[in-house]
Parts: structure tokens; sequence; C-alpha cells
């Protein structure tokens, strides 16, 4: 009979079945549960739990990268490294990071990485470094009447079972103007499915005299305005998307003001980021 | 042709036949018998028969597993579901340390996620009491891994483990 021995409690088993036990919860919960017990303290430290809340190709992306990544680190130190510090990849057009509660994986193009319409003419878009940009260069709008931004990135990238919402980063610059007077339209598709989420985003700040005014007349434009990120910057959120088994080709996100015909500058452009829901 | 058999011999001395295919789940299993086919049974002298019947149904029902057959893997799923659903606590952890040192690592994906299950949600004090988990932390090591822990809130979220802290 069983009972004749000690009875077994949670404790007596190896410390890598507790590893697996931990692996099987999330990041949080692995960090929260190391209070346990020592052995769960441990457990909780050890490299096969955080190999495994690690992206699964966490290694191939890191060779593809131009940022140095510190060396001889544990598995538990990378994932909160990658977490807080976006590393470039792809000829540093991309960066890279780790969600930190989910593990799962966050993209940002980089303006260079995006098509912006005009982008290439010099009278239109101003290419230039920021201090405050993670890429080399990011792109100024100087003066159109049609903008259109579209980014585009294989949904086999991104992390499977999982939403994804899609942001566009920005600043305004100091000499902005004509943003305000008219909302934009955001989308975001994929596999070339037409019927993606599609919506009105103002570009500007909610306080800006002009929005006031422009939604006593047309109460109808009904959007949402840019929010302020830990960075500095302002994001736009443009739509979302689910990403099954990353099996359905490429994911499209846009953001167009062609409708209303008037001039517009002002708005720097840093890329565009996906990040889990 | 007939599907050559095993036989496993409990630390109990309780004899469990399986088909090879199943039994080859367990590396542990398949490198012992590589080696020299032993004639009175494969001895594993760390797994008592109560849990090493479980264990063979385990590895009975998961000998073929499906690829590409969705209503066959649900099937299997709900199984796996019912399988562990009324295991006591003593008795999966058996199982866990069975699926560990028999290295089927199904069954101990399967063991290990019904515990982290268990788990979800609980706060630490909880989660001791429910396992019946002393607390061996010395009051300085605890104080470090709180504090430690803090930094990792902070920047994790939220938590809901309040179950430290004293009430006031």
């Amino acid at each position: 009979m069983q009972s004749e021995e000690r009875p077994l409690d949670l404790h007596a088993l190896p410390e890598g079945c507790i590893s697996n036990v931990l692996s099987l919860t999330s990041p949080r919960d692995a960090c929260r549960l190391s209070l346990i017990s020592t052995i769960f303290k441990r457990a909780g430290e050890s490299d096969a739990v955080w190999e495994r809340f690690l992206p699964s190709d966490y290694q191939a992306i890191i060779s593809r990268s131009t940022s140095p990544v510190p060396p001889d680190l544990s598995k538990k130190d990378l994932y909160f490294y990658l977490c807080d510090h976006p590393i470039l990849i792809d000829g540093g057009t991309k960066s890279f990071a780790v969600d930190k509660c989910t593990g799962k994986k966050i993209y940002m193009l980089g303006a260079r990485d995006i098509s912006i319409i005009w982008g290439s003419s010099p009278e239109y878009w101003n290419w230039r470094a920021l201090p405050e940009s993670r890429f080399a260069e990011v792109a100024e709008l100087l003066a159109v009447c049609w903008l259109e931004i579209i980014g585009k990135i294989e949904t086999r990238m991104l992390s499977p079972k999982t939403i994804y919402k899609a942001y566009l980063v920005i600043k305004f610059g100091d000499g902005m103007y004509g943003l305000q007077r008219s909302p934009a339209d955001v989308s975001v598709s994929v596999g070339g499915n037409a019927s993606g989420s599609r919506r009105l985003v103002y570009m500007c700040n909610e306080d800006d005299a002009h929005i006031t005014h422009l939604r006593m007349r047309r109460p109808e434009l009904e959007g949402q305005f840019p929010k302020n990120r830990e960075d500095g910057w302002m994001e736009i959120e443009m739509g979302e998307l689910f990403n099954d088994e990353g099996e359905d080709g490429e994911v499209k996100m846009t953001l167009t003001e062609t409708k209303s015909g008037h001039w517009k500058g002002g708005l720097i452009v840093l890329g565009i980021e996906l990040r889990p829901n | 042709m007939s599907t050559k058999k095993i036989t496993l011999l409990s630390s109990d001395n309780e004899l469990f036949t399986v088909d090879e295919e199943a039994a080859n789940q367990s590396l542990t299993i398949k490198h012992l018998i590589e080696d020299t086919e032993p004639e009175n049974g494969v001895p594993l002298p760390q797994v008592h028969s109560k849990i090493l019947a479980k264990v063979t149904e385990y590895l009975i029902k998961h000998a073929n597993e499906p690829d590409n057959d969705a209503a066959a893997k649900e099937e299997l799923k709900n199984w796996d579901d019912k399988f562990l659903e009324k295991v006591n606590h003593e008795t999966l952890f058996d199982l866990i340390l069975a699926a560990n040192y028999l290295d089927i690592k199904g069954l101990l994906d399967l063991t290990c996620q019904t515990v982290a299950d268990l788990m979800n949600g609980m706060s630490v004090v909880e989660v001791r009491k429910l396992f019946n988990i002393v607390n061996d932390f010395t009051p300085e090591d605890e104080a470090e891994v709180r504090k430690r822990r803090k930094r990792g809130t902070k920047t994790i979220g939220p938590s809901n483990d309040q179950a430290n802290q004293s009430n006031h």
C-alpha cells in the first residue's frame, strides 16, 4: 500500500519537475511563486523555465541583430533584457522586443521599413536623425495633401495564437499644421482580406481648439486620439488582428488622409509597432 | 503480424504488459530494452503498481497519436482531462515522479500542467497551504527575495498576491 510510505508533498518533487511546473505557468506567476520556498526560488531562476517563456526562435532573431546583447546572461536575465531593450534587426530597419507579461514578440517597423507615399520627395518629407529615436532616421512630414502610410509584416514573424494591435508611433513637430483639420482612416488587414478593421483617428491632441470645433460641427466623426507612450513618443492605434498559426501571409496596416484636400505638415513618424493585446 | 509485447515489473512485483510501441514512449524503458530484454519483465523499482497502472493506461491511449485528425485530437484531449480529473494530490505527485523517472514527456507535461493550473490565481500563502509546503526561507532571505520581487512587480504589472502583507 502507498500509505506505508511518507505522504508526498509538492516539495518532494525534484527541482527539475518544479521548474517544469513553473514553465507551464506565466512569467509573472513564475516570479511570484518563487516566494513559496527556496526550491521554488531556485527553480524559478532556472534557464529551463525562462527558455520556455522566451519566443521559440529568439536565438535566430538575436543572431540577426545589429545591437549588442550582453553575453553570458542567464535565460531569465536575457528575458528581462529583451523586455527592456528593443534590439535592432534586419539592417537596423526593425526592432524586436519581448512582451514582459506574456513573453510574446513585439516588433517595430522603422519609418524606412514602411512605405510612405511621396516619402522620397525632399520637398514633401524630410528624413533625419533624432536623438530620441531607436532608428537611424525618422520621417518628418513637411507638406502634403495626400498622406498615406502603409506598413507590412509577414504573419510568421509574429507569435502564434495571439491577438496583436498595431500602432503608428509619432510626434508632432513645432511647425505642425493642417493635421487637426480632418481625421485620418486607419485599417489593419491580414492576408489580403479587405474586410479588416477600419476606423477614424485624430492626428492631434484632444484639447486642440480645431477639434472641439470640428466635433461640434460633425459629431458623426468619432475617432480616437493619440496616446502618450512611456518612451516620450505618442501612438495612434491602427487596429487589431488575430495571428493563428502565422500561415495567413501578410499583415497590412495603413493610415490615410487623402479626402479633405488640406495641406498638412509637422508629423514625425518613428515607425509602426505591433504588440500583443 | 503480431506486435511485440513488453512486460513491466512494478516495485511491489506486479506485472503489466503493453505493446512495444506504447512502452517506447518512455525513453527510460526504451533504453532499458534496447540493451537486453529482461526475462521476467523490465524492473521499475521506483514505481508502485498503483501508479504503474495509471502510467500504462496513459501509454496505451497515447500509443498512436493522431497527426492531422482534429476530431481525434479533441477526443484525446478530453480523455487527458478526464484521466487526471479525480486524481488526488498525492497520486498526481507520484505520477509526476514516475513520468520524470520514466522520461515520458507527454505525461510529464500533462501532470505538471495540472499542478500549474491548480496554482493559477492563488496567492503564495494559499499555494503553501494547498500543497503543505513549509516556508523554509530565513527571514533575511525572504526579505531579499521580496525586495527583488517588488522591483519585478513594478515592471511586470499588478499582482494579486497580497497574502504576505500584513492587514492594517
